[in-house]
């Protein structure tokens, strides 16, 4: 299976970016963070000793509507459970973070916006590493599909997201607390509990499941998504304090 | 259906603004202020022929062009300004006073990615200013022919549309997403369509190739900025160039030479032969860009034929969306 | 040292990375937190880092420190050299912008080097001082202050005031943060201070045409100004504006800032 491939920082303006693509569902993400920023009209917002987190999906090929409103909602949600408003220069500022669609197929109306929810987690959570914004930790976030036998299947493509009968959505957080937990279909409690013990296995890599079969290759060879996102941040560290790491 | 070249600049010159024409912004949004020192000394140095960049006055910023996956995806960096531009194609019910033409639409919309300066979910004055200066060159001069998306008369058309996303914004939109619309729409393939027994069938693209669509001419638009009383000119201003102008002239024209647009709101009063001038010179701009653009799309074409080859092989099985 | 540590939000501070130095309280940088562990092992502490960055220490200061993107927007902090731009005034203060999209930053009318009610300056719109961070308050919507004297004794200490004429170049915070310690050392060392030669190179190089004077901001701003140079002035701006930028942007090493530095001069003829 190819895996996921991201980078940092390719945007001027924007105070932080990162692009996200996952070959096996098709979706790529561009994402940007400006913080911390004043936000025009919301100058007393509901907490005003924390930052205000804003969350804006721009769809590829057609123009935001509900679908869209409900994932940043989600996402919002998510993300503020690990920022840190309080730090210094974020209180009462705005932490705007805008992910563009760039590649995949358009999340039709009526079809869920859950299979798109990992691919926008990671661009929001590394632009928003390479934003510096003050984070208690960071996560992975990964899509399961049900199929109607019963098969548990990773990054389902688009058809067979549709086919499937339920989808979960899960994020685990670098400390494996369970951060999002969005599920649609038919399933069973069991089910569930096998797919979330999957997911934990596939972000963190950690073999917890003692079913041999559900948990097997993902630790090791196809290596955790968590330690995805620490190689791609590791990168763009390297490079750029290349001048100081050459002298060491 | 092409522009010629005696019309269109009587129509849409200075002398009739009022044509539906949208005032150019009057202060950039609200993108923080240019310092007085860097006012003063952009214009001192252009009193000198040089420019920040060490760029003469009618160079471009070097145009970097690639194609994504999908048709119609384009990538596009024109010095630090970045713009993606996507065309998907939908049937639709073409409009009840043209039922032999489909539609073609050109959204912008720009978001807190390309600038801080602008809010999400905010329409603002450049994106009002720029969708006009967009539709007037591609669309009006209908550069893609709107009556070959017609399938059925009447009943169903395709319905074309760009998205243009401005990833990175450092001045000169207007030309950047021109250049990247027209590559797109070169670069898109529509899935083929037929009427059989009153009923359109929609082939899927591993059924049947999918289809290249009808330009008729590829007119890009030339941006020019005035300084100094309209003593300095230069194309293809950075944003810093951009708010240290006292006006803009845009100048919409294809390779044959036919102007489809020409506009100058604010700035000195210039005079006719300079801007016979100007247009010389945007008219070698254009031609230069259209023949990159031609080699970029040349090569992804053709590296796609060999990847398409290898995919005949292996055809995936028949499935047909079907429309009343 | 041990090989270079790159720590994510969360992660823990080695405690065999900690500079050893006890006579100093350990101080911490940005980026850093401390977490109480009131369950194990007693009242012990964990550094846990807020931010992505490589892990850096002094041990002669004894302080750790995390250092982030260099691209990230600045926050203001005391002390800091900033190229504020003046956006309007009040009666007792000065409205200036520090970074784009944030709240104005207050410099006192009097806070210059020999500033009275009579002699104070009269800043428009638009232009241009060299600040200090003095103080960036408490909690919630608290105001940033910005100081043109040294209170300590009163005079305009690092070039602070008006910056007049010249020109301001943007640049990366974390460039920013490298031209400011190069520029402070001393002035005579030729030697790459974090991986910069680019501003030597250039004082050498252009010692003939008369040299040329900079502030660094670390709000990422540069402001360069060759009045010296005479006619050749304007040129000598943009070939130090190009270069500063380009060894930003690329992230170029010492011996392709030198290339680079020759090249640009060469272009715009400066040098033959």
């Amino acid at each position: 299976m190819v895996g996921p491939i991201a980078s940092l920082s390719q945007l001027n303006r924007a105070d932080g970016s990162a692009s996200y693509k996952c070959p096996a569902t098709g979706y790529s993400i561009l994402g940007a963070v400006n913080a911390p920023i004043e936000l025009p009209a919301r100058r007393d917002a509901l907490k005003p000793e924390e930052a205000t987190v804003e969350v804006f999906v721009k769809p590829g090929t057609t123009t935001a509507g509900v679908g869209e409103r409900y994932a940043e909602g989600i996402l919002r949600s998510a993300l503020g459970k690990i920022v840190l408003g309080r730090e210094k220069g974020f209180p009462r500022r705005g932490l705007v973070i805008t992910l563009t669609i760039v590649g995949g197929e358009n999340v039709e109306r009526g079809d869920s916006y859950l299979t798109i929810l990992p691919a926008l987690l990671h661009a929001a959570l590394l632009a928003m590493v390479s934003a510096s914004v003050p984070l208690s930790m960071t996560f992975s976030a990964t899509l399961l599909g049900v199929t109607k036998s019963g098969d548990i299947v990773r990054d389902p493509s688009p058809t067979a997201a549709k086919a499937a009968v339920s989808l979960h959505a899960f994020a685990f957080s670098s400390k494996n607390h369970l951060l999002l937990n969005e599920s649609v279909g038919r399933f069973e409690f069991d089910t569930w509990e096998l797919v979330r013990e999957r997911a934990l296995s596939i972000c963190q890599g950690a073999t917890t499941s003692t079913d041999g079969d559900v948990t097997m290759g993902e630790g090791t060879a196809s290596a955790s998504l968590n330690g995805f996102i620490r190689e791609t941040v590791e990168d763009q560290i390297y490079s750029d304090y290349a001048y100081k790491l050459d002298s060491i | 259906m092409r522009p010629a070249r005696a019309k269109w600049p009587k129509k849409e010159s200075i002398s009739d603004p009022r044509a539906g024409a949208v005032r150019p912004p009057s202060t950039m949004s609200k993108e923080a202020q240019l310092s007085i020192a860097e006012r003063d000394f952009i214009l001192e140095a252009l009193r000198e022929d040089l420019r920040l960049d060490g760029r003469q006055h009618d160079d471009y910023r070097p145009l970097d062009i690639s194609f994504g996956e999908e048709y119609g995806h384009v990538k596009l960096q024109l010095g630090k300004t970045h713009i993606i531009v996507r065309i998907s194609a939908e049937v639709t019910k073409p409009r009840e006073d043209r039922p032999f033409d489909g539609l073609f639409n050109i959204n912008l919309e720009l978001s807190a990615m390309g600038s801080p300066a602008w809010e999400n979910g905010r329409t603002n004055d450049i994106e009002a200013y720029a969708t006009n200066t967009l539709d007037r060159i591609i669309r009006h001069s209908n550069a893609l022919d709107t009556e070959s998306l017609c399938i059925l008369k009447g009943v169903s058309c395709w319905a074309i549309r760009a998205d243009v996303h401005i990833v990175d914004y450092d001045g000169n939109i207007t030309d950047a997403a021109c250049i990247a619309i027209m590559a797109g729409l070169q670069h898109f393939r529509r899935p083929d369509a037929v009427v059989r027994d009153g009923r359109v069938i929609v082939y899927g693209v591993e059924q049947r190739v999918p289809v290249a669509l009808n330009i008729t001419h590829k007119p890009l638009s030339v941006t020019f900025n005035t300084f100094n009383d309209s003593k300095h000119v230069i194309v293809d201003a950075t944003l810093k160039e951009e708010q240290a102008a006292e006006g803009d002239l845009v100048i919409g024209i294809n390779s044959a030479g036919d102007i489809c647009y020409l506009s100058k709101y604010a700035g000195a009063p210039a005079d006719a032969m300079a801007i016979v001038n100007k247009t010389n010179v945007a008219w070698e701009k254009v031609k230069e860009i259209n023949a990159a653009v031609d080699k970029v799309l040349q090569a992804d074409l053709a590296k796609r034929a060999k990847i398409g080859m290898a995919d005949e092989s292996r055809a995936e099985n028949d499935r047909l969306i079907q429309i009343e | 040292m041990s090989a270079p540590l790159v720590l994510l939000p969360s992660d823990e501070v080695p405690k065999d990375h900690l500079p050893t130095n006890s006579s100093n309280p350990l101080r911490l940088g940005p980026g850093l937190r401390i977490l109480s562990q009131p369950s194990s092992k007693g009242t012990n502490h964990v550094l846990t880092a807020t931010q992505a960055g490589l892990l850096t220490t002094d041990a002669k200061r004894n302080t750790v420190s995390l250092l982030s993107f260099p691209n990230r927007r600045y926050i203001p902090t005391v002390n800091d050299f900033v190229i504020a731009q003046i956006h309007h005034s009040s009666v007792d203060f000065f409205h200036c912008m520090v970074t784009p999209h944030t709240a104005h930053a207050l410099l006192g009318q009097l806070s210059f080097e020999g500033a009275s009610k009579k002699t104070r300056p009269m800043l428009k719109q638009g232009e241009l001082v060299y600040a200090r961070v003095q103080s960036v308050g408490l909690g919630a919507g608290a105001e940033v202050e910005l100081t043109c004297v040294n209170p300590a004794t009163g005079k305009a200490d690092g070039g602070l005031g008006p910056l007049t004429a010249g020109m301001v170049f943007d640049v990366s915070t974390g460039m920013a943060a490298r031209l400011i310690r190069a520029s402070s050392s001393s002035a005579e060392n030729t030697d790459a201070i974090d991986g910069l030669v680019v501003l030597s190179e250039l004082g050498k190089k252009l010692e003939s045409l008369g040299g040329f004077e900079i502030a660094v901001g670390r709000n990422g701003k540069v402001w360069v100004d060759c009045s010296n140079a005479a006619e050749s002035a304007v040129k000598v701006t943009i070939a130090i504006g190009r270069c500063l930028q380009e060894t930003d942007q690329q992230n170029l090493h010492t011996h392709d800032q030198k290339k680079l530095v020759t090249k640009i001069l060469r272009d715009m003829k400066l040098v033959s």
